[in-house]
């Protein structure tokens, strides 16, 4: 079969706008918008494009906002607000992508009539046109204003200053590249090098594996799961390196009574069942009921059993049958704020003041389940964030208020972790695995 | 690796019904290989065996955007479908030619990969459109077959006319 050359249209561009607009002025995150602006008329083909603009858009929205703010001579009305987003995704495109310029603007300008808003094409065109015309003042007076220059809002590049002085602006950079496909591969069902084998043979994908992590691939270029050799038996998932460290470091072991705090949507869970060779007693906990359903797909694919409990972590006299666990991995909320390359909505959703709300939350869940884990047990801490308040802080606070527990030094993360600055170990964005940025304390019991 | 002749409406051996592929072997697999480099050269997004006349049950596709998402289906069976759906389709054996389609919105499809083992698939939009063109070869039909007669005569006649010019000029 052949198609007739397709360009990208109004349509594709449209939708995009809207979905940005939704994340942008509506406050909704792009895993529940992309899924919605992904109309029947569009094609898989135009489902990519789509994807990409959105991703586009929001990576670079502090700068296209500055630019925007610089071409409109009046602010746009509130009802035409979605404008803005439409024209975010044509300045990604005019600076980032190949397309010819002339095809942006008159795509973008056909896109306003499809958002209803023909009288603004005019509107459109000009700015775009201006924007092209003064492109290089543009971007040169765009370096002197923080938020447009490191594409990230001004309070997280200010915590991420104070942070880390020394790295900050490597962080910001990382965090607006686009991400690598890192898949695991199930080692009780393949090899490794089996597996990247028939990445070759079978879809002619090029795998990187890693020493730091055995089990992890990283693909030379993302593919739909749904290629992916044996992924609908469980030969392989979708997950970060930083994501598979997690269970790698608890290191769970057949026997084990285990509990994976916080699991939807369950890849952790599933690491942990393979890691164990199946053979662990292990029990999934998380608030939302909705999204465990998204854990018994994951465990189901796979073929692991695991017993599910909605519960709150904080609180385990809700659903704790009072038995000890061996191991307990807490993957905590957190600011997300390490995996932002993944989730470029994540910076322009949070504010600042989410901050405490998230420390607080994850002190007590921390607390709470040192309650669960048998003397001499191990609870491994984690978050996806870069931030040391809901890190090495709280850590470092639970440490003091309990002598029976101590921090264990992880080797595989010695070499690529950032320098100490309190205990665990952070993976910071940029790092030498290109991992999403993770932090890590390893705490054990003493026993009695 | 070679790249294969694909055959061009009307040709009568593009109405071959293809019989399933017995095992899959080194000599499916280097077909399945060359099946990919045909189609990607043309350039195309699905090309069954048929078209390039050999009557076996395999085809080959790649609907992604950076054509970096190559599929093959050997013994290829749709075991459920619903909805239906409009869309623009092409053919390498009907070159230049571009009509709408109505097809399954939804299907589900069997087959063997290139290393043999079965597997299902959920697919649709063009990945839809595109298995269910390609099995259509398999059994000898046409995209044009769902044409008005009327407007497969006249495509034929203007098809027929522009091959023999260019057997003139060649």
């Amino acid at each position: 079969m052949s198609t007739s050359a397709g360009k990208i249209g109004a349509a594709s561009r449209a939708a995009a706008a809207a979905a940005v607009d939704a994340v942008i002025h509506n406050g909704r995150s792009l895993e529940q918008v992309i899924p919605e602006c992904l109309t029947e008329a569009l094609s898989p083909r135009d489902v990519t494009l789509v994807k990409a603009l959105v991703y586009g858009a929001l990576r670079g929205h502090c700068l296209h906002q500055y630019l925007i703010s610089k071409l409109l001579s009046k602010p746009l009305k509130k009802k035409d607000i979605v404008l803005e987003s439409l024209l975010s995704v044509s300045l990604f495109q005019l600076l980032e992508s190949d397309q010819p310029d002339f095809a942006v603007v008159s795509a973008t300008v056909d896109a306003a009539a499809v958002l209803g808003r023909p009288h603004a094409r005019g509107l459109v065109n000009a700015v775009l046109r201006n924007f092209l015309r003064q492109r290089e003042v543009l971007l040169k007076a765009a370096m002197q204003e923080p938020a447009a220059r490191y594409r990230l809002p001004v309070w997280l590049l200010d915590r991420l200053r104070s942070s880390w002085p020394d790295t900050w602006e490597a962080i910001a950079a990382a965090s607006n590249l686009q991400a690598p496909m890192w898949i695991r591969v199930n080692q009780q069902r393949t090899s490794v090098s089996d597996y990247q084998q028939q990445l070759k043979t079978d879809i002619n994908l090029s795998a990187e594996s890693s020493a730091v992590c055995p089990g992890s691939l990283k693909l030379e270029s993302a593919v739909r799961v749904d290629v992916l050799p044996g992924f609908e038996s469980g030969h392989s998932s979708v997950q970060d390196i930083a994501a598979q460290l997690a269970a790698t470091v608890l290191a769970p072991k057949p026997g084990e009574k285990i509990l994976d705090a916080c699991a939807a949507p369950g890849g952790k869970t599933g690491h942990l069942a393979e890691l164990s060779a199946y053979g662990a007693n292990i029990t999934a906990l998380d608030h939302s009921a909705e999204r465990m359903q998204r854990v018994t797909e994951n465990l189901e694919r796979i073929g692991a059993n695991a017993t599910l409990i909605v519960g709150d972590a904080a609180a385990p006299e809700g659903w704790w049958d009072g038995e000890l666990f061996d191991r307990v991995l807490l993957d905590a909320p957190c600011s997300a704020t390490g995996v932002i390359r993944r989730h470029p909505d994540i910076p322009l959703l949070r504010r600042d003041s989410d901050i405490s709300a998230l420390t607080d939350l994850q002190e007590r869940m921390l607390a709470a389940l040192w309650l669960v884990l048998k003397p001499g047990g191990q609870l491994l801490y984690t978050t996806c964030s870069v931030l040391p308040v809901e890190n090495q802080s709280v850590v470092a606070a639970f440490l003091q208020g309990h002598p029976e527990a101590r921090v264990l030094p992880v080797d595989c993360l010695e070499h690529v972790a950032a320098k100490h600055i309190g205990p665990g170990h952070q993976l910071l964005p940029g790092n030498p695995l290109d991992s999403d940025g993770f932090y890590y304390a390893l705490l054990e019991k003493a026993a009695e | 690796m070679s790249l294969l002749k694909i055959l061009e409406y009307p040709h009568p051996r593009l109405r071959i019904k293809a019989v399933p592929v017995a095992a899959v072997n080194d000599t499916i697999r280097q077909l399945v290989d060359d099946l990919f480099e045909t189609m990607y050269a043309a350039p195309g997004i699905g090309l069954a065996a048929t078209q390039v006349d050999v009557h076996q049950r395999l085809l080959v596709l790649d609907v992604s955007d950076d054509q970096n998402e190559s599929m093959c289906f050997i013994n290829p069976e749709i075991i459920a479908r619903d909805g239906a759906e409009i869309t623009e389709e092409g053919c390498l054996s009907v070159p230049g030619v571009y009509e709408g389609i109505e097809r399954a919105q939804h299907i589900r499809v069997r087959a063997l990969g290139r290393d043999g083992n079965s597997f299902e698939m959920d697919a649709e939009g063009l990945l839809a459109v595109c298995i269910q063109h390609e099995i259509d070869h398999l059994d000898g039909k046409l995209f044009v077959d769902y044409l008005s007669e009327l407007k497969r005569q006249r495509l034929k006649k203007k098809i027929v006319k522009a091959q023999k010019q260019t057997s003139v000029t060649a």
